[in-house]
């Protein structure tokens, strides 16, 4: 369970946050790897050397007070001056041009104002513009764009970690993480916030990754974005009309949408399969990428007198929107109860305190509206308990078209054991939502 | 032989301060010692009224030429003279007499109660009381069973009603003279046995028919048994104070539920409904048939319609924007 709670975090920078008295520790020295006669402190050297000219600290400023707000890093790909750096670094600068701007600052001193052409929320990465011609530029790994990288080699990524100054990291590439919807590399390596946007090469300085988070709790787990996102979205910045800035925002829920909409497509042909709970049934996801933990409280004591055992299972996916709006989340549960010496009026008020699903929270409501719930008792008919259900919604603010979606749903046959489903839906649109909880209701059925 | 005639100096709380006898035709009340019955307020004249028997043999008062005159209860109207023996209350100054003939028909002796009676009714009602408590705290007890849980409430319960009636006990001892302790106490266990009931009621009612707004609202019911037992408790006191006293006590009240709705009702616009199941019950009880998974998630694009109405209609200042 712990595991679960450690999610993985953007690098986002807020300058505020810093600790700036703790210098991170200088790293060992390396081993040989074995297809280079030279020490790997020598690689690294040349690796940074390439990239100094090329790499890029991105500034979040506030325009009011002309200081850094949040900090990124960004890279050149184009002698045009494009560079790519990651969406959420740029976010607070989309969604509101006029308090916001954006600045780079390169190694060597050089700053100047950056645009914004072009964004990609799933895969959170943003093209960005130096208005300086002729710069040096980075060119991708063409054995990374087609996935042949071998697990192992190392590679280093690059940015400003925490505002110190411009810092090299060698680490390992360990392929794409199992598990997850998004398609993210697993490197093992410190990443650190204010590295965001930052690159990752190979030790011939090619483009491998961009940093773009870290576990929590996790030692040096970091994650890229594998570059092949990187080339499509500078193809297309370069192909298609430059991002209106005034109208970020609308391109933001554009992509919100048919996000959800391949999502919710890929978990309807990943199927699903019936599971059993006690004496019901009820769906599990076959797709990969939803992850399911079990918990039970059976060895409580003292001995429990409502036994509970729980599945839960989420989809592990989540989309930085803004600083107040992580969404793209998917969870379902099912939790069996059983009187164990409870009667039934009591098991019922165990029931009613157990069954509160997530209160709306307050940071959420100014981006979010107030929740709105419609609940009835619904039959599915033959081979299926009668059921409590309770459905909820919130509408984005910024974003038409766009819910977050609750459905609660209890067994209502008997008087002394009862399965609680719940699933819960981010940035989902109503027929998604509808849909998906439909399948999830009728569902549930008695096993026996 | 000459009729007899009580005149009766009320006291402030209602009661009679002064009964005097007068054995003749005719009486005068004032301030100077000449007077049958003499009063000591300085807005009464030395010799402000008399009160004698008119042709028909009724007994009339008289304003005697006096700077404050003469009224009728409670001060309506002032006149010059009245009769007795439909208005025997009248006010001279700043002072209330009754004036009775001593033909003045009195009701009926009333029969003793016996003590113990009322003993076994309130004992009963506590009993039936404590009985309900208890048993609704034991259908709710769903952690370890415990002793103190179960009773623990029942004395804070005691407690209250104890204070409360002994505070309406308080009330009529000043207004009425009499503290009636055992039939405030009686009210208010009636009282709380309606509320129990009630809350009951309500929460099954909420669950048997699916009705989310009862359970939201179930606390106005509670409001009106308030309500009511105040009512009840006034009309113990008698029927003097009844008509002010109840609509300053209903103003409250009303305004007491008004304020908490009108807060529920804000903080639901500011935060929403919860993702709740509402107080469940056990299935049985269910009333309302099922509905069908199609019409049950029809009925989410009202839910949606609403969201969809509440994101255009009211983006709070900065709410399209990160910083803060």
């Amino acid at each position: 369970m712990s595991f679960r709670a450690a999610a993985a975090v953007p690098l986002l920078l807020a300058v505020c946050a810093v600790p700036w008295a703790q210098q991170p520790p200088p790293a060992p020295p390396a081993a040989t790897p074995p297809e280079t006669a030279q020490p790997l402190s020598t690689a690294a050297e040349r690796v940074y050397d390439f990239a100094k000219p090329r790499i890029l600290q991105v500034r979040t400023l506030l325009q009011a007070a002309g200081r850094q707000t949040t900090i990124g890093s960004g890279f050149i790909v184009g002698a045009d001056g494009l560079a790519i750096t990651n969406y959420h670094v740029v976010s607070q600068f989309a969604l509101d041009p006029r308090t916001y701007r954006l600045e780079y600052l390169a190694p060597d001193g050089a700053n100047g104002p950056l645009t914004l052409l072009a964004i990609d929320v799933a895969n959170d990465l943003a093209v960005v513009k130096v208005e300086h011609a002729g710069l040096p530029e980075f060119e991708f790994e063409p054995r990374a764009l087609a996935g042949r990288l071998p697990k192992g080699e190392r590679i280093y990524a690059m940015g400003n970690p925490l505002d110190l100054g411009f810092t090299i990291v060698e680490g390992t590439y360990n392929g794409l993480v199992d598990k997850s919807y998004d398609e993210r590399i697993h490197f093992s390596g410190a990443i650190n916030p204010g590295m965001s946007g930052g690159p990752v090469t190979a030790a011939d300085g090619r483009v491998v990754g961009i940093n773009v988070a870290k576990r929590v709790g996790g030692e040096q787990v970091g994650f890229l974005v594998p570059a092949r996102h990187a080339a499509a979205l500078l193809e297309r910045a370069r192909a298609g009309p430059p991002l209106v800035v005034d109208k970020a925002r609308e391109e933001v829920g554009r992509q919100l949408d048919a996000w959800q909409a391949a999502f919710y497509d890929a978990l309807r042909k990943q199927d699903f399969r019936a599971a059993p709970f006690g004496p019901y049934r009820g769906l599990e996801s076959k797709a990969p990428w939803m992850t399911c933990w079990a918990s039970t409280n059976a060895d409580r004591v003292p001995k429990p007198r409502t036994a509970v055992n729980m599945t839960q299972c989420s989809s592990t996916t989540g989309l930085f929107v803004s600083n107040r709006i992580l969404t793209g989340r998917l969870d379902f549960s099912y939790a069996y109860y059983q009187a164990v010496d409870l009667n039934a009026f009591q098991f019922a008020k165990e029931l009613s305190q157990r069954a509160p699903g997530p209160a709306s929270d307050p940071q959420g409501g100014r981006r979010l509206t107030a929740q709105e719930c419609h609940d009835d008792f619904v039959g599915a008919g033959e081979g299926h308990p009668p059921l409590r259900a309770t459905w909820c919604m919130r509408a984005y603010r910024d974003f038409e078209g766009i819910y977050d979606a609750t459905l609660l749903v209890l067994t209502q046959d008997r008087g002394r054991e009862a399965l609680l489903a719940q699933l819960t839906m981010q940035g989902v649109s109503q027929a998604n939502a509808v849909a998906t909880g439909q399948r999830f209701l009728e569902a549930i059925e008695w096993s026996r | 032989m000459v009729p007899v005639m009580w005149i009766e100096l009320i006291a402030r709380d209602g009661g009679v301060a002064l009964r005097q006898r007068i054995d003749a035709e005719e009486a005068r009340i004032g301030r100077a010692f000449d007077n049958d019955l003499v009063v000591d307020d300085p807005h009464v004249a030395p010799h402000h009224l008399r009160v004698y028997r008119g042709a028909d043999g009724e007994l009339v008062a008289e304003d005697l030429g006096t700077l404050n005159g003469l009224y009728t209860e409670h001060g309506a109207r002032r006149v010059r003279s009245l009769s007795l023996a439909r208005e025997p209350v009248i006010r001279i100054g700043r002072t209330t007499l009754r004036v009775h003939d001593g033909a003045h028909e009195v009701p009926p002796e009333r029969p003793l109660t016996p003590p113990g009676r009322h003993v076994r009714w309130d004992a009963g009602l506590a009993v039936a009381l404590f009985a309900a408590v208890l048993l609704g705290n034991w259908l709710n007890l769903t952690g370890e069973p415990n002793a103190n849980a179960l009773v623990l409430p029942l004395l804070g319960l005691a407690t209250i009603l104890v204070a409360w009636s002994g505070i309406w006990a308080l009330l009529s001892r000043i207004f009425v003279g009499q503290s009636l302790f055992a039939l405030h106490l009686r009210i208010a266990l009636t009282a709380s046995i309606a509320l129990v009931l009630w809350a009951q009621v309500a929460e099954i009612a909420a669950y048997a028919l699916a009705w989310r707004e009862m359970s939201e609202y179930a606390g106005l019911g509670a409001w009106a048994v308030l309500a009511a037992t105040c009512y009840a408790h006034l009309h113990a006191m008698g029927p003097r104070h009844m008509r002010m006293a109840t609509g300053v006590l209903m103003a409250l009240i009303v305004a007491g539920a008004s304020l908490q709705y009108f807060q529920k009702w804000a903080s639901r616009t500011e935060n929403g409904q919860r993702v709740t199941l509402g107080d469940l019950k056990p299935p049985v009880l269910r009333a309302v048939p099922l509905a069908k998974p199609d019409d049950f998630f029809k009925r989410t694009e009202t839910v949606k319609a609403r969201v969809d109405a509440a994101r255009v209609k009211e983006p709070p200042p900065g709410a399209l924007s990160d910083s803060d």
